[in-house]
């Protein structure tokens, strides 16, 4: 998280309603977002993700804390100067054309004509809509109008891009497109924070996640820190003559699987000690594995409620 | 000044590409044509008359679509959210709000202009001559009061729904000169609490009837065009009912959640 801080959301607060109907969306959030970083902003529906973005952009105002873009306050014309935005749901004008809308869109951002006019056929080829210019919207499906919400968001290149639902309406090619173009704009140095339920889109692209619930931040984190203590290394084993495990692996409490014992750890030496274990007790090991568990696994075990929490939660977990 | 620009296109796309004003044109086309075919009157006669019909269906076609136009453009984009992109762009608020407006402005003028080919090819098929000096002041004044409608429109759609923000603004339109004239009459009758609300309704809502210039194109044989004091005046009026509507419609937008 070292280098320079380009978002800092400080003890966020967001409210709906007014009154005795006001509901917190957001309940003192804080992260802050680095320059070059690509950061996951992870939570269930109604978690406040919206709302923490929208007020990023300038659109909903904070109750309390601040945020702030560039130095500058959320919301100003010198914040968003630098920024590309890509909102949750968005009908572009049915009216229009796929060029119109581009040079609105890039016009606004203060890109020449004669810029635009270079910039709007790469756009549109890079996200796969090459031949598209002269369409009006209201023939573009779903998926195409996501490409074009993607394409106005980055036609001035801009130094921080925020998208709100990543591919929200994209097939699994667009994703990949998606992806592709994501992976560009990373290794150019640009700072990216978006929020996706498509939680391995988010393990794939970031190098650092920010998890709400209910309006908080319940972790933060490296991807790389986040993931190392999920490897889990796993032995099924039986033991011979319905003998008792050595001590080392009985310490492990393994569970029973029909005729077969499992053990699960996320230590790898007391896993070699335990497989070295076995070797010497004479017992026949059926299979070994290590896996490192997906991201999604990690969060619904981070945000499920706690009387619903065996589902997904391995024996290592417990 | 081009994000204004770049705005105000959209509006006026929008304007174009839709059919609402067509059909606006095309009704009022078929009820000009419906007056050309009367010839019960002598030339003089019919002359006035098709004046008198061409004109008003003018300010009430373009009057209508000017309020249609401007109380729908926030509701709709606050509706389909085609307002986040854009603002997520370096635009600030009252560019925004300003962009909208010229656009709807363009869009008037555009229907405006329409109806005036309308009516200039039906004077020449009569062989009635056009009072082009006056004919020009009228349709600066309705301009003009297409600025205040679309002013108010936006102020209105801000404060009630879509429907109510139409229903108001042609209501507005339709009974300015009985609001006015029912308001004298009234504050001559009421008592102190009564006449001071007459007198905050006289100052709040523009008096329309002073930019309808109909009549005197209508009688351009005995009416001059009005001096160019008198229209400044009028277009100070008009800037100022405006400029209020459309402050009002700023403070509103101004800290809206979107």
């Amino acid at each position: 998280m070292g280098g320079e801080q380009i978002v800092e959301v400080e003890d966020l607060v967001v409210e709906y309603g007014r009154g005795r109907n006001v509901v917190r969306a957001v309940d003192g959030v804080s992260f802050s977002v680095a320059r070059g970083e690509c950061v996951g902003f992870i939570g269930a529906n109604g978690a406040g993700k919206s709302s923490t973005i929208k007020t990023m952009m300038g659109f909903l105002f904070p109750a309390a804390g601040s945020v702030t873009v560039f130095g500058e306050k959320a919301g100003t014309t010198d914040s968003r100067r630098r920024m590309g935005y890509l909102p949750e749901v968005a009908l572009y004008y049915p009216f229009m054309k796929a060029r119109e809308l581009l040079e609105l869109y890039g016009g606004l951002a203060g890109l020449s004509r004669a810029a635009l006019r270079q910039r709007i056929p790469t756009l549109l080829a890079e996200l796969g809509l090459e031949g598209r210019g002269e369409s009006l919207l209201k023939n573009f499906s779903k998926g195409m109008q996501q490409r074009l919400g993607i394409a106005q968001a980055i036609i001035a290149d801009p130094e921080l891009l925020v998208f709100d639902e990543l591919s929200s309406g994209l097939d699994p090619l667009g994703r990949f497109d998606l992806r592709q173009v994501l992976l560009e704009i990373k290794q150019r140095g640009r700072t990216i924070f978006f929020s996706s339920h498509e939680l391995s889109e988010v393990e794939s692209l970031c190098d650092r996640v920010v998890i709400v619930d209910r309006g908080r931040v319940v972790k933060q984190a490296p991807m790389a820190e986040m993931m190392g203590p999920l490897t889990e290394f796993e032995v099924l084993f039986r033991m011979a003559d319905g003998a008792a495990p050595p001590p080392e692996v009985a310490a492990l409490q393994p569970d029973r699987d029909g005729e077969s014992l499992r053990v699960v750890t996320r230590d790898a030496a007391v896993f070699a000690g335990a497989l070295e274990a076995l070797a010497a007790a004479g017992a026949r090991i059926i299979s070994t594995s290590n896996r490192s568990r997906s991201l999604e696994e990690y969060f619904i075990n981070l945000v499920r409620p706690a009387g619903n929490a065996s589902a997904t939660e391995s024996p290592a977990q417990r | 000044m081009r994000q204004h620009l770049l705005i105000a296109r959209t509006v006026l796309i929008e304007a174009v590409r839709r059919r609402e004003i067509y059909v606006v044109v095309l009704l009022s086309v078929a009820l000009v044509a419906g007056v050309m075919s009367i010839h019960f009157f002598a030339l003089e006669g019919l002359t006035k008359f098709y004046r008198e019909v061409t004109l008003q269906v003018m300010s009430m076609a373009a009057a209508i679509t000017t309020v249609v136009l401007a109380s729908r453009q926030l509701p709709r984009e606050f509706d389909n959210r085609t307002i986040h992109p854009l603002l997520a762009k370096p635009v600030g608020r009252s560019t925004f709000l300003v962009g909208k407006l010229l656009g709807v402005m363009a869009a008037a003028a555009f229907c405006f202009a329409l109806l005036l080919a309308v009516y200039v090819a039906g004077s020449y098929w009569l062989g009635t001559g056009i009072p082009w000096a006056l004919f020009a002041q009228y349709f600066y004044l309705q301009m003009i009061m297409m600025l205040i409608l679309a002013t108010l429109g936006f102020a209105l759609s801000l404060r009630f729904n879509l429907d109510a923000a139409i229903t108001l603004g042609i209501v507005f339109y339709f009974t300015s000169a009985i609001i006015m004239s029912a308001s004298v009459m009234i504050y001559k009758e009421t008592g102190n609490v009564g006449r001071v609300l007459m007198v905050a309704m006289n100052y709040l809502l523009p008096q329309l009837t002073l930019f309808d210039l109909s009549e005197k194109t209508i009688h351009a044989d005995a009416w001059g065009p009005l001096p160019l004091s008198v229209m400044a005046q009028l277009t100070v009026y008009g800037a100022a009912y405006a400029a209020l509507y459309l402050g009002v419609a700023y403070l509103m937008f101004r800290r809206r959640p979107l």
